[in-house]
């Protein structure tokens, strides 16, 4: 079953066009940066960027810094807002649950295709990135600096970089579960992806509004950007276990939900 | 096993709204079931319960000996399913599509499936369609394919919803052969549709749905049988009714009935009278009369009040 | 599910209200605890928000920021001469490690490493709004009948006791100050300072994790990493350079009731008044800033404009301008009531104050 939606998933031209698109926009940045020099002012920009002129070995991150903000969840959205309302609207959906596919482990399967999505994806970009970084400017693959200051060896700066695609890959988890929950309350994809688009934007804005304050460390992008925490020195782990268990009760608590609905729901798709 | 399919006060409400209402369906093994009803009679709601995609909301149901929803995963392999038209995934061939739907339940040998999908696409012809996406398709190839899809494992019972949609006269002849092959072989066949002809071209057993009421459950034979009446076509009806008067019971242009079970007895009759007939047969009610006297309007019909 | 989902939601809430155990230790104790933190060793995570909207310019809007923005600390402590405090923003960080000789800044964006060298008198950086540094120095000062006790609380998962300062001049612009203590160390770990008559902080600080072990000293140490651009000798704090260069003005030993204090390395130009939370500055100017901040304060909504001259607070602290002909602009500012400021104006004709 497994197999069969990653089969489904990749096979797919509409995945790789988006994959593509996402690559886009770092492509594009990095071309811009090596053409004028100009790196952002600080605070201002993605995290990294300014950094990326002096190591290029740092564009991966950069990359993702880029992408996180919109292009990625948007990706991840569209996806597993697609998962089951995209089978309902094709009308599939009920020669799967015929078959029978089941309807746990149709919800299951199609989980796992997303996380795997939401890794090739993450790794893609980090690897275009990578590509671009060692291509376009200036590496020093010698050594790194940290964010605070200190200097890391490549290899510590391999495996930082390592977890923090891992940390990306996590925080979009939750996107993917909104998307996917609210696919099974539909059958129209495009509206699943824009409820969990909806859910990330309310959620972006609540951040920056202090009457939210309160509110603030349960938002599910709250911890988005905290990936930057794996480059301080030493790695400054409170935002980041905060990120991942919040990640982890909303995924919990959405898939429960999304469960729950599905396995009850009458197809009449 | 007798009981193939076997619903007792099957309901679905939809809010207030009752979309089936009571229903005991009755389908024996070795039947080619025509389940008829208008559109919006609660037909497709019966068959998506029969298959476990909508939950009864109250009533049973036993799909091969055993108790739908709970059995789905035991009892659903065994049963090809044709549901509201095919669907399929554009971008992939026909056979890839096949192959996707085989490995995504249960009971279906990886050994076998190359073998299986290329003799299901011949037994729909469908063997030569190569690796054509699907999207590519016409409707009917599309139709064909969703047949394929439900026979790929040798179905015992086929619920095919609508199978001829879509389908040109020629390809309608040939799906209709297709299924009396199945059932020839002990294949089981469900069969809803609207079009009287189909069913009554296919069918050893009809159940008539309106307003989500089983309003007739009958052997197809029975329902047709000869109502002990003859039928007399003549040019001249007039001489008939004077001839066997007190016998004939409604006259219609040159068609004329006449009470009496045996056609050549009433022709030795009106060829002794002298009367031309030019043709003679003993009267049995058409489906369609059977049908219209068991159910009322059409379910599309909004009277003023 | 509402109720896993409520009772998830409220899980953090229910951990605060863990009921802090209290100690009866007296007050003047426990100022005396605070005042021997400063060699503590410990690090910790603190983050400290104001509300302070100075009406200021662009020189000095790192220390305006500091004031009324949300600044999140990483501190390594090991002693007064010897700690570590990133401020870290989402993209970057900005660190200053203290050594014997002075202190190094890392500002991770511009990839610079400046080197400061101790002085007398400095603007405001982000490790004064630590609660331990914050918390002592308000207290440092403070005297017996100032302060008392106020509940226990919980911070950063510590018990943490409570400590009120009230401060007597009737100059004081700041209501009270509240502080609570480490049990254990007598490190301040919450601090909030409320303006007079103020309900809301006018500025918090508190630990949100703390770790009562002296830190590795590779932490603290700070060699500037070989991509780093490195700025020595830094441009001197504006306030200092201009109390050099200004010829300066005599001022009185006591202004609005405040004693002046006596500074050494300080310019004779600047004066401090006060004592503990409540003090008064009277700095010279350059010109070119004090054009700036005039303008600023004439367009702030609640600048109060009389014939004593243009002044503004906000929050506690108030801020008022002169420019004296021949003299060059002064400023007045501290924590002390607007009416204070127009009393000290008053108190310095030479400045242009009317008496």
């Amino acid at each position: 079953m497994i197999a069969v939606e990653l089969r489904k998933l990749f096979r797919r031209p509409r995945t790789w066009a988006t994959i593509a698109v996402l690559n886009a926009l770092p492509v594009l940045v990095a071309v811009l940066l090596v053409l004028t020099d100009l790196a952002p002012r600080p605070g201002e920009g993605p995290p990294f960027l300014s950094a990326v002129l002096r190591n290029g070995a740092l564009y991966p991150l950069a990359a993702l810094a880029i992408v996180l903000p919109l292009f990625l969840p948007i990706a991840v959205a569209v996806v597993a807002g697609d998962s089951i309302a995209g089978e309902a609207s094709a009308g599939t959906l009920r020669y799967l649950l015929a078959r029978p596919a089941g309807r746990t482990r149709l919800l299951v399967a199609k989980l796992i295709a997303v996380l795997a999505f939401v890794l090739v994806t993450v790794l893609i970009v980090a690897g275009v990135g990578y590509v671009l970084g060692t291509t376009l400017f200036d590496a020093q693959p010698v050594t790194g600096t940290s964010v605070s200051g200190t200097s890391l060896t490549p290899a510590d700066l391999g495996g930082r970089t390592l977890m923090a695609i891992g940390y990306v890959a996590v925080s979009m988890l939750g996107v993917a579960a909104f998307a996917l929950f609210f696919s099974t309350l539909t059958d129209s994809p495009l509206g699943a992806t824009m409820g969990a688009l909806a859910v990330l934007v309310a959620s972006s804005l609540l951040f920056t509004l202090d009457a939210a304050s309160p509110i603030a460390p349960y938002l599910p992008t709250r911890y988005w950007l905290s990936f930057v925490d794996f480059f301080r020195d030493p790695i400054h782990w409170r935002d980041i276990t905060r990120g991942i268990a919040l990640q982890g009760v909303y995924v919990g608590v959405l898939l429960a939900a999304a469960w729950a609905n599905f396995t009850t729901k009458d197809i009449t798709s | 096993m007798s009981g193939v399919i076997a619903t007792r006060g099957l309901v679905k409400r939809y809010g207030r709204l009752s979309a089936v209402d009571g229903i005991d369906l009755d389908v024996r093994a070795g039947d080619v079931y025509g389940f008829l009803g208008a559109n919006g009679s609660g037909k497709t709601t019966t068959v998506r319960m029969l298959l476990g995609l909508v939950l009864p909301t109250s009533g049973e149901i036993d799909l091969l000996g055993a108790r739908m929803p709970r059995a789905g995963r035991r009892v659903l392999p065994r049963v090809g399913a044709l549901i509201e038209g095919p669907a399929h995934y554009g971008h992939l061939s026909g056979r890839e599509n096949l192959a996707l739907l085989d490995a995504s339940g249960p009971g279906a040998r990886r050994r076998t499936r190359r073998r299986r999908i290329d003799e299901v696409l011949e037994q729909v012809g469908l063997g030569g369609v190569g690796r054509r996406p699907v999207k590519a398709y016409s409707l009917g190839m599309r139709q064909r394919l969703g047949l394929a899809g439900a026979l790929l494992r040798r179905p015992e019972l086929l619920v095919l919803d609508e199978p001829t949609n879509g389908l040109d006269p020629q390809g309608i002849s040939e799906v209709r052969e297709l299924l009396l092959d199945l059932h020839r072989t002990g294949t089981t066949v469900f069969l809803s549709s609207h079009l009287l002809a189909e069913v009554e071209q296919l069918c050893s057993r009809v159940g008539v749905l309106d307003r989500g009421r089983l309003v007739l459950q009958e052997q197809l034979a029975t329902l047709t049988a000869p109502t002990g009446a003859t039928v007399v076509h003549t040019p001249t009806p007039d001489r008939v009714r004077a001839a066997l008067d007190g016998r004939v019971t409604s006259m219609d242009g040159e068609r004329v009935v006449v009470r009496g079970e045996d056609p050549a007895e009433v022709n030795a009759l009106l060829v002794g009278a002298g009367i031309p007939v030019t043709g003679l047969a003993l009267q049995r009610p058409t489906l369609e009369e059977v049908v219209l006297a068991a159910t009322g309007t059409s379910t599309d019909r909004v009277e003023s009040r | 599910m509402a109720a896993l989902v409520g009772v998830l939601v409220s899980l953090p809430a229910l951990a605060g209200l863990l009921p802090a155990s209290d100690a009866s230790v007296s007050a003047p104790d426990l100022r005396a605890a605070v005042l021997a933190s400063d060699t503590v060793g410990f690090s910790g995570f603190a983050e400290s928000a104001g509300g302070l909207d100075l009406p200021v310019t662009d020189q000095l809007t790192s220390v305006a920021d500091l004031f009324s923005d949300r600044t999140r600390m990483r501190v390594w402590w090991r002693g007064p001469i010897d700690h570590r405090v990133d401020v870290i923003s989402a993209g970057g960080e900005t660190g200053v490690h203290r050594d014997l000789m002075g202190s190094w800044a890392w500002e991770y964006e511009r990839a610079t490493a400046t080197r400061t060298l101790n002085s007398a008198l400095a603007l405001p950086r982000p490790p004064d709004l630590l609660p331990s540094t914050l918390g002592r120095r308000l207290l440092s000062e403070a005297t017996v009948a100032e302060v008392s006790r106020i509940g226990a609380l919980r911070v950063a998962g510590r018990d943490a006791l409570g400590l009120r300062l009230t401060p007597t001049e009737p100059a004081s612009s700041v209501g009270r100050v509240d502080i609570w203590v480490d049990a254990d160390t007598g490190l301040p770990l919450k601090v909030e300072v409320f303006g007079k008559g103020a309900a809301l902080p006018a500025l918090e600080t508190r630990f949100l994790d703390f770790d009562p072990s002296a830190p590795d000293p590779s932490t603290t140490a700070f060699v500037a990493p070989p991509a780093a651009a490195i700025r020595g000798a830094p441009v001197t704090d504006v306030a200092l350079e201009a109390g050099r260069r200004i010829r300066p003005v005599p001022l009185p030993p006591e202004l609005a009731g405040l004693p002046r204090r006596v500074l050494t390395g300080v310019p004779p130009g600047i004066g401090l008044f006060g004592r503990g939370v409540t003090l008064l500055a009277v700095v010279p100017l350059p010109s070119r800033l004090a054009a700036g901040l005039r303008d600023a304060l004439v367009q702030s909504p609640d600048a109060v404009v009389d014939e004593a001259g243009v002044r503004v607070s906000a929050g506690p602290v108030a801020l008022m301008l002169l420019d004296p002909p021949g003299h060059g602009p002064y400023v007045l500012t501290g924590t002390v009531t607007l009416d204070a400021l127009a009393d000290a104006a008053a108190q310095l004709p030479e400045l242009g104050g009317t008496p």
